[in-house]
């Protein structure tokens, strides 16, 4: 699930950038070491949109770096059990595959996927219904759920399941190719 | 409604069964607990319609603290509607008339000599109507209680875990994306690189042997402690089919025995909800609207006397709302008559056996479908009367005996009461005794009646009534005087009947039927043909029938017959007749004390 909050970020700017671009010069800063971390407490950061408040630096002793204390509105994405995503797949194997969504890695193990789904190895590993109606492959578009999180501090992972109503292949390339 | 109230009730007792409105902070004391004061809360509902919140409160002796609580639960749980308003006395008086009209009389009280001061009352009432809450509640519940129940059992949505066969380290899928081996996309063991196994496929071995693993099996137990909680209060709710049942679902359960053994449990649920679904709501509206109706209502059965029985049905027949099926007070009715269906049986067996061979009806003897059964014995005993009148005499003067009156009677009848006791007694394995025995007293009987000649011409005379209902009464008047005469020396001869002549009234008819004691079981049975019979009938045509029981018992073998033929008809008419019903149903009701008297008696 997304959010739009406010975080807070004490930055460290190197002397050089002192001069008149010292702001612009912070923000790109902030832009770049957050977007696209991850962390356990608020999830994934994908986008900054605004920078609220940024505080009186403090130079440190010796070093010269100065310190700010940012205040920043950004987008996040984390993840909750029993949360409907729409991912892609990545990997197949005869353990189930692994999607991404966004960020997000999540793993479908064999016995969450519906019982008539058979795994085919071969080149292109997948997981075929008998009449061979529905594929589930490489790059392949399935809806899942979340049943399950594990965070850390910085990683979040996540175990989905498609055992279930409405859930499964949305846009099967092997089909249409 | 009925079928509604009884879901109300299930639900209660499976569902809000251990319920306590306290919240999980305060200690729990021996005193303060208050489980099971839902379900006496919601049965009081099914009872009742619109109800003030103080009033039901003192109809349960509750504190309305307490019972507000309860009710807010229910109210969040969407089963209770509830309405607060501001209102004087005369509000308040208003709702009085409402439930006056609506025959929950005893809870209106003193609301109208409250002060004129402005109050909060809060009422409450079922909420069957709005879009059909309970019913979705309780399928909703239900469902959430199976989906989640499956999901368990199907490990649906539980982590797959792994474990490794050399080292028995164990991963979970959150572990997956470590465990991924770049060679060959398989799950490697981290320390040991043996390939891992689904914990699945070897659980039936792991559980045999080491039992260290914990968590899965923490729940699994508590999940079998939910089932077998549930299947606790299946039992309580009477659930009793559920061997067979179990047997049935057996075939279609999927994982788990105890997933079946669930569906099975809530089949009387799942039941009553389908039969529910089709039903009409029974709706009561908002309060305003309620009152309003039942005010009308109630309006209109004081102008009609007939129709202020609407204590009888309480659950709103009085006051126009939906129709609504009455299946709980036909179901009453048949249950009263079910007890005494036995001896009625027996005895129209033992007067049939005194014409012929038993026909095949005996066999059916022991079921429940009296009423056609009764149907037939009395078609039969009609065609014989009418066959000969030799036979039919005979009938008459075991039937009738009474009328006949006379010494040698008096000892018939006897001989009669001690075989309609062992008629009663004894089941079907005495059928052949009796048999002989009638046929021994059929012959006795014949003999009496050809002794006393004289009276034949009267019996014959009674056979034609017993075709012909108009000229009935004429006939019957006449011989009136004789039959009391003769009767007063019977029953003071076997200090049986009391007051037997002074039989006008139906009041009298049920003295009399209580007075005997060894004749009640003969009556008892004529009683409850004729208690059809009313029902098919008119007022009058019963005053008819009753008075004529109580003068002859002529009458009674006369109506008897009569009743054999209009059964069928009974049997058809009671379920879509009710407004003949009502009419009938208050003498019924008196009728109704006399015959439980008996029905005590007897046994």
């Amino acid at each position: 699930m997304f959010f739009h909050i406010v975080l807070e970020r004490n930055m460290q700017l190197h002397p050089r950038h002192f001069g008149p671009h010292l702001r612009d010069k912070l923000v790109a800063k902030l832009m770049k070491d957050v977007e696209g971390t991850c962390s356990g407490r608020h999830g994934f950061v994908v986008a900054i949109t605004g920078v609220d408040n940024i505080g009186k630096g403090l130079i440190r002793d010796g070093t010269g770096f100065v310190t700010f204390p940012v205040k920043y509105q950004c987008v996040v994405f984390r993840p909750f059990k029993g949360e409907i995503l729409e991912a892609v797949v990545t990997m197949v194997n005869k353990m189930g595959f692994f999607a991404e969504a966004g960020p997000v890695q999540i793993f479908v193990s064999n016995h969450l996927i519906p019982d008539d789904m058979e795994f085919q190895a071969g080149d292109v590993p997948n997981y075929t219904t008998s009449d061979g109606s529905v594929k589930i492959q490489k790059e392949s578009e399935v809806r899942l759920k979340i049943i399950g999180t594990r965070v850390d501090a910085t990683e979040i992972f996540c175990i989905g399941t498609i055992k279930d109503d409405f859930l499964g292949v949305i846009n099967d390339p092997g089909a249409s190719s | 409604m009925e079928s509604f109230n009884r879901l109300v009730k299930l639900a209660a007792r499976a569902f809000y069964d251990d319920v306590t409105t306290k919240g999980d902070n305060q200690p729990k004391t021996g005193r303060s607990d208050n489980r099971g004061m839902a379900v006496v809360v919601l049965d009081a509902l099914t009872r009742r319609q619109w109800v003030r919140e103080e009033d039901l409160a003192k109809d349960l002796k509750l504190h309305s603290k307490q019972l507000r609580r309860t009710l807010r639960y229910f109210e969040e749980e969407k089963l209770v509607t509830r309405d607060h308003r501001k209102e004087t006395a005369k509000g308040a008086r208003i709702f009085s008339a409402a439930v006056a009209a609506t025959g929950d009389g005893q809870s209106s009280g003193k609301d109208g000599e409250e002060k004129l001061k402005l109050h909060t009352h809060s009422y409450c009432c079922l909420d069957y109507a709005q879009a059909n809450e309970i019913f979705d509640v309780v399928r909703y519940r239900l469902h959430r209680m199976r989906k989640k129940l499956k999901d368990e059992l199907e490990n649906r949505n539980t982590v797959q875990e792994y474990v490794c066969p050399n080292c028995n380290r164990r991963y979970t899928a959150f572990d997956a994306l470590q465990l991924i081996s770049p060679d060959d996309e398989s799950f490697r063991c981290e320390s040991c690189r043996a390939e891992l196994v689904a914990e699945s496929d070897k659980r039936a071995a792991e559980e045999m042997g080491d039992n260290d693993d914990n968590a899965r099996r923490r729940r699994r137990e508590k999940l079998k402690d939910m089932l077998q909680k549930m299947e606790e209060q299946r039992d309580e709710m009477g659930c009793r089919e559920w061997k067979v049942e179990e047997e049935e679902k057996e075939m279609d359960l999927k994982s788990d025995l105890s997933w079946g053994r669930m569906q099975v449990q809530l089949k009387p649920l799942t039941d009553l909800l389908n039969r529910v679904k089709d039903l009409p709501v029974p709706e009561f509206g908002s309060l305003q609207a309620w009152e309003a109706r039942a005010n009308a209502a109630g309006r209109a059965t004081n102008g009609d006397p007939s129709a202020n029985d609407s204590s009888r049905s309480s659950q709103g027949q009085g006051y126009g709302g939906t129709p609504m099926p009455f299946l709980g007070e036909t179901k009453v009715e048949v249950a009263l008559s079910g007890v005494p269906v036995k001896d009625e049986d027996s005895k129209p067996d033992v007067s049939a056996t005194t014409m012929k061979v038993l026909p095949p009806w005996m066999i059916k003897q022991g079921m429940n479908l009296t009423m056609e059964q009764r149907g037939e014995v009395k078609q039969e005993l009609k065609t014989e009367s009418g066959s000969t009148a030799n036979q039919h005499d005979d009938k008459k003067s075991k039937v009738n005996d009474k009328d006949d009156g006379k010494s040698i009677q008096a000892s018939q009848k006897k001989h009669l009461c001690d075989e309609y006791l062992k008629a009663y007694y004894a089941a079907l394995l005495q059928r052949q005794q009796d048999q002989e025995e009638a046929a021994k007293r059929n012959q006795q009987e014949s003999a009496n009646t050809d002794n006393m000649s004289s009276e034949m011409p009267r019996q014959v005379g009674m056979k034609s009534k017993r075709e012909d209902d108009d000229r009935d009464d004429g006939v019957e008047w006449e011989e009136a005087p004789t039959g009391n005469a003769d009767k007063t020396y019977k029953m003071h001869d076997l200090n049986i009947e009391a007051e037997p002549e002074a039989s006008g009234e139906d009041e009298d008819d049920i003295d009399w039927e209580e007075g005997g004691a060894i004749e009640v079981s003969s009556i008892y049975s004529y009683d409850l043909y004729f208690k059809d019979m009313a029902r098919s009938k008119t007022g009058v045509s019963r005053q008819e029938v009753y008075g004529k029981s109580s003068r002859t018992e002529k009458a009674t073998g006369t109506s008897d017959t009569r009743g054999g033929r209009k059964l069928q008809i009974v049997l058809y008419r009671k379920q879509k007749q009710k407004a003949t019903e009502k009419k009938v149903a208050r003498a019924r009701s008196l009728r109704g004390d006399g015959v439980q008297d008996e029905a005590s008696q007897v046994h």
